[in-house]
């Protein structure tokens, strides 16, 4: 007899789903009671190296609005050789290649193990990846050269068949031709400008000359061998691009005393989205924007090139004195829609010490399931290392990185899906399963995830739909599909199933089964998911009046302070960061990011995970604290003092050199992983960089409420943040108040 | 073993910018499981505690056992001088390691400066192996090249070359480290051998450990790796080895 915990852990292993609650109750009333609303996080393409995938298509019901594929859910005739629809009751003859199946011989797609399977389907040619990189050369030289090289060494990690280009900005916009002989040919787009697809593609010779005489005739189809020459195999065209990209000068205009340089990176997108958008629809494809420093020119321009004017900060945001927001917002709003019709996605390499104008770009990535990564500088390992992760792969060898996805969901007529928040937009598919409430990208029941890895989560929102008294049905259970289409790195196309199903029960006799199937932290990283959803759409302390009304308390007061919903102490750019990650890493990964590891290493005994408190700070422990966008060891007092005397030098104290070591070993066990790669910081008692550690633990000593005279161990913070205690008593207070 | 270290980070430019592992290291990735586990909820009175948050983590490796068994011994007093307790001494018997993860993979000390590059990890005994021969190494590539030039275009042979001939140039003036010189001497070693695969990878790992050194020929060589395994073997003939006997490879 399992318990809900490893039944919730056998189902995220075997199908990548963890639902807020287990059991579902079966009437809409007793839903709409569930401060948490039935939902799940979804990881489409959670790594299986167990699941082989299958060779053929996938069979589907023949109702014209169903189309849901056969699952271990159906029943089956084996003799007559019909199944029936768990979803719609229809009645599907199986396929004539199915003629020997029977009892003792069922397709895997029928048992309960495959409730997860991949299909392999061919269809059409083969489709090669496309990477665009589009390259800021406002950069000092320093980083300029770091930048060169690590984009030659990407041409040593990219697929061979890739086809590969180079788009190069800075007061303009130059598109390069990789030819493969003579001199090297590019086209120059005035950074100002802002052009429609249709000019760029004739600007660069891409359209197919139009046949004389043929009046109002629809606009010509790009010439895909001319399109070629901007975009070539890097199998074919390395070693001339290697030298094309050694060759990469800074902007040459030069930049007068008191102003930035003139930045068009509106246009560069905008030319890079047009470009591939006529020869390549709906093929994988990267647009690898490289920045040192946000756009000052032409649309989406940030900010001007006055130095004396600085880029917006939260504050100017909240005042409305941000003078480009809204239009630059919107106009990358745009691009980014366009460009995930495309299927393409658009990555943000973003290295400077000051913003980058993230804020406003980052629909670029969040719609298309593009990375976001914020560096100091492009020489710095952070980047380099991250980087090279981008191109990593998986235990058979294959890349991690997959396109062109497209996500269904299915459900039974007792459910109906809200919505989902996550890297997706909404492919506007309407039909019998989608609810009119909308949570996050809702009015679908398909959205489109234009790039994807084995980390991809979504948070999806259903609603409960039968009638209050209507009679739960005997052993009945709620099932959903998950139908993801996509382009594996390998340029074929899968398409992975995942069915699920849950009892319903009567909220009325059961509510203590209910409430026992209830995931803690599932759902505390899907309350946060639609917090961070609302705080991105919605004033910000509204969101945090609303948080205060959710009941699930510990992990609350850790999201209230969160970089997340918290934007002090961080600039725009920096909160859009962190929500960009926040919103599509699974579960394990996003609590991490909201209620941060804390692991204590001694001569007490073994290292031990402790509370995220100042009492755990105690002068004769090493701390190691992973927020997952840094990795922080801090050094207790005597510690460092030991440390800095050099004992762990002499022999007779190898034990301390041990101690020392052990949590640098740990760390280097995430570093070696985790992307993007954390900042990572060795601290000690009174150093500067303690604060990382002093400002996420609850400071239940704060020179506020610690007297003198108490032998409390843990060093006091000095904050004016209120403690757990404090917060618990007074959301206690507030839901005993309250009569929702 | 010089394709798995870490550097310390880049702190002038990123004040806390992590350590980078070599490719070798990337590649071999993980090998315990995740710290993954909580410490418990506060014992308030009155308060309903949630459960500890934590994923039951399949086994307590997380919790290595640097310091099992370890009861720190009576202080031992060394030096009055010093004002501050000394920690509990003790020599432990040599761990068995709890990782397979190889002996070149410790964090190095905090970094002293910009250009230290610290590769980490106890070598005690100095290196032994003569550094290879520029001739062996160049003498296959200009094999594989001269193999090449049925069937692949003039002006990539041409680029090909141009760019082995860079490579001498900097093994020769000195601008190549050991390191580098060593690797290239098993890649080569590999192509001789047909294992394109292999010689693939250690070009990889150069590019993304060396490739300030590299950067300007290594792409010919790539181009190279790839053509030739294309081949067919009859074009393909190389001069029996050397009496130079390389290291293994260490992948």
């Amino acid at each position: 007899m399992t318990t809900y915990q490893e039944f919730i852990q056998q189902n995220e292993d075997r199908d990548g789903v963890r639902f807020s609650w287990n059991l579902w109750p079966s009437s809409r009333l007793e839903a709409t009671r569930l401060v948490v609303p039935v939902s799940c996080l979804f990881t489409p393409l959670k790594e299986r190296p167990d699941l082989p995938p299958v060779q053929y298509e996938p069979v589907m019901c023949g109702r014209a609005n169903c189309k849901a594929v056969l699952n271990p859910l159906c029943q089956v005739d084996f003799r007559a050789k019909i199944w029936a629809c768990n979803f719609c009751f229809q009645r599907n003859p199986f396929p004539p290649s199915y003629a020997g199946i029977s009892d003792v011989n069922q397709p895997a797609e029928l048992m309960p193990q495959f409730s997860t399977i991949e299909y392999v389907v061919q269809r059409g040619p083969v489709a090669p990846l496309i990477f665009l990189y589009v390259v800021d050369t406002c950069l000092e030289e320093e980083d300029l050269q770091a930048l060169r090289e690590s984009l030659q060494m990407s041409l040593s990690l990219l697929p061979p068949n890739a086809l590969v280009g180079l788009i190069t900005f800075g007061r303009m916009v130059q598109v390069h031709e990789l030819s493969c002989e003579g001199i090297a040919k590019s086209y120059v787009f005035r950074g100002t400008k802002e052009l429609s697809s249709k000019q760029i593609q004739e600007m660069l010779g891409l359209m197919k000359p139009a046949v004389s005489g043929q009046q109002g005739r629809p606009a010509a189809p790009q010439d895909p061998s001319a399109t070629c020459r901007f975009l070539q195999p890097v199998h074919r065209v390395d070693m001339n691009l290697t030298d094309l990209l050694g060759e990469l000068q800074r902007d040459p205009w030069p930049v007068p005393q008191g102003k930035r340089p003139l930045r068009s990176t509106g246009v560069a997108l905008s030319v890079a989205v047009g470009l591939l958008e006529g020869a390549f629809p709906n093929t994988g494809a990267r647009v690898m924007l490289f920045t040192g420093g946000p756009p000052t020119q032409g649309p989406g321009m940030v900010v001007g090139d006055e130095l004396k004017t600085p880029i917006r900060s939260w504050h100017d945001i909240q005042k409305d004195n941000a003078r480009h927001l809204k239009k630059s917002s919107k106009y990358y709003d745009t691009l980014a829609n366009r460009t995930a019709v495309n299927g393409h996605s658009i990555d943000i390499y973003a290295c400077a010490l000051d913003q980058t104008g993230l804020l406003e770009m980052k629909c670029l990535s969040n719609l298309t399931g593009g990375h976001i990564v914020m560096g100091d500088s492009f020489n710095t390992s952070l980047f380099k290392q991250t980087f090279q992760r981008v191109f990593s792969k998986d235990y058979s060898g294959e890349f991690r990185m997959a396109f062109g996805g497209t996500m269904e969901v299915k459900t039974s007529r007792e459910l109906k899906v809200c919505g989902a928040i996550g890297p997706c937009v909404s492919l506007g598919a309407k039909g019998p399963s989608v609810s009119e409430n909308e949570m996050g990208v809702g009015g679908t029941s398909q959205w489109k995830v234009c790039s994807l890895n084995p980390s991809t989560t979504l948070a999806m929102f259903f609603e409960v739909v039968s009638q209050h008294n209507a009679p739960v049905p005997q052993g009945g259970r709620g099932a959903i599909q998950f139908v993801t289409q996509y382009q594996h790195s390998s340029t074929q196309r899968r398409i992975r199933v995942t069915t699920v199903a849950r009892n319903w029960a009567d909220a009325q006799s059961q509510i203590q089964h209910i409430e026992s199937s209830f995931d803690q932290e599932a759902s505390a990283v899907i309350m946060a998911r639609l917090g961070v959803f609302r705080a991105e759409s919605e004033e910000g302390p509204d969101v945090l009046r609303w948080l205060d009304r959710q009941l699930i308390r510990l992990f609350m007061f850790h999201l209230r302070r969160s970089p997340f919903l918290q934007v002090f102490n961080n600039s725009p750019d920096e909160s859009s960061y962190y929500r960009h990650h926040f919103v599509r890493q699974d579960l394990t990964q996003s609590l991490i990011m909201v209620q941060p590891m804390l692991y204590s290493y001694s001569f007490h005994g073994p290292p031990e995970p402790v509370l995220l408190d100042s009492s755990s700070i105690l002068p004769d422990r090493i701390l190691l604290m992973d927020t997952f966008f840094q990795l922080v060891i801090y050094h207790g007092e005597t510690i460092a003092q030991w440390r800095k005397a050099g004992y762990q030098e002499m022999a007779e104290y190898e034990n301390f050199k041990q101690l020392l070591q052990a949590p640098l070993d740990d760390a280097q066990e995430i570093l070696q992983t985790r992307f993007p790669m954390p900042r990572y910081v060795d601290t000690e008692h009174g150093g500067s960089q303690a604060r990382f550690l002093l400002s996420k633990v609850n400071p239940s000593q704060t020179h506020n409420n610690s007297n003198g005279w108490t032998q409390e161990p843990g060093a006091p913070i000095l904050t004016d943040d209120v403690s757990l205690q404090v917060f618990m008593d007074h959301l206690k207070k507030l839901a005993v108040s309250s009569s929702t | 073993m010089d394709d798995l270290f870490v550097k310390p980070g880049n702190q002038e430019r990123g004040w806390n910018d992590p350590p980078q592992f070599s490719y070798g290291l990337q590649v071999a990735g993980s090998t315990r499981s995740p710290l993954t586990k909580r410490g418990p909820p506060p014992p308030a009175a009155g308060l309903q505690a949630p459960p500890p948050c934590g994923d039951p983590s399949p086994d307590q490796q997380a919790t290595s056992p640097h310091l099992h068994g370890i009861t720190p011994p009576p202080h031992k007093m060394t030096t009055p001088t010093h004002r501050i307790t000394p920690p509990p001494s003790g020599v432990t018997p040599p761990l068995s390691q709890a990782t397979s993860s190889p002996c070149g993979s410790r964090l190095p000390p905090p970094p002293k400066g910009p250009d230290s590059k610290a590769p980490c990890g106890p070598r005690a005994e100095p290196d032994p192996q003569p550094e290879p021969d520029l001739q062996a190494v160049s003498s296959v590539l200009a094999e594989a090249l001269e193999a090449c030039r049925q069937n692949v275009s003039r002006q990539v042979c041409e680029d090909i070359a141009k760019r082995l001939r860079l490579l001498e140039d900097s093994w020769t003036s000195g601008r190549l480290s050991s390191t580098v010189k060593r690797r290239m001497n098993a890649l080569t070693l590999e192509m001789k051998s047909s294992h394109w695969s292999a010689a693939d990878d250690i070009h990889r790992s150069l590019m993304v450990d060396h490739v300030t050194e590299v950067s300007q020929w290594m792409v010919g060589i790539k181009r190279l790796i790839a053509e030739t395994r294309n081949l067919s073997p009859e074009l393909l003939a190389f001069s029996p080895a050397d009496p130079v006997q390389p290291e293994p490879v260490g992948n």
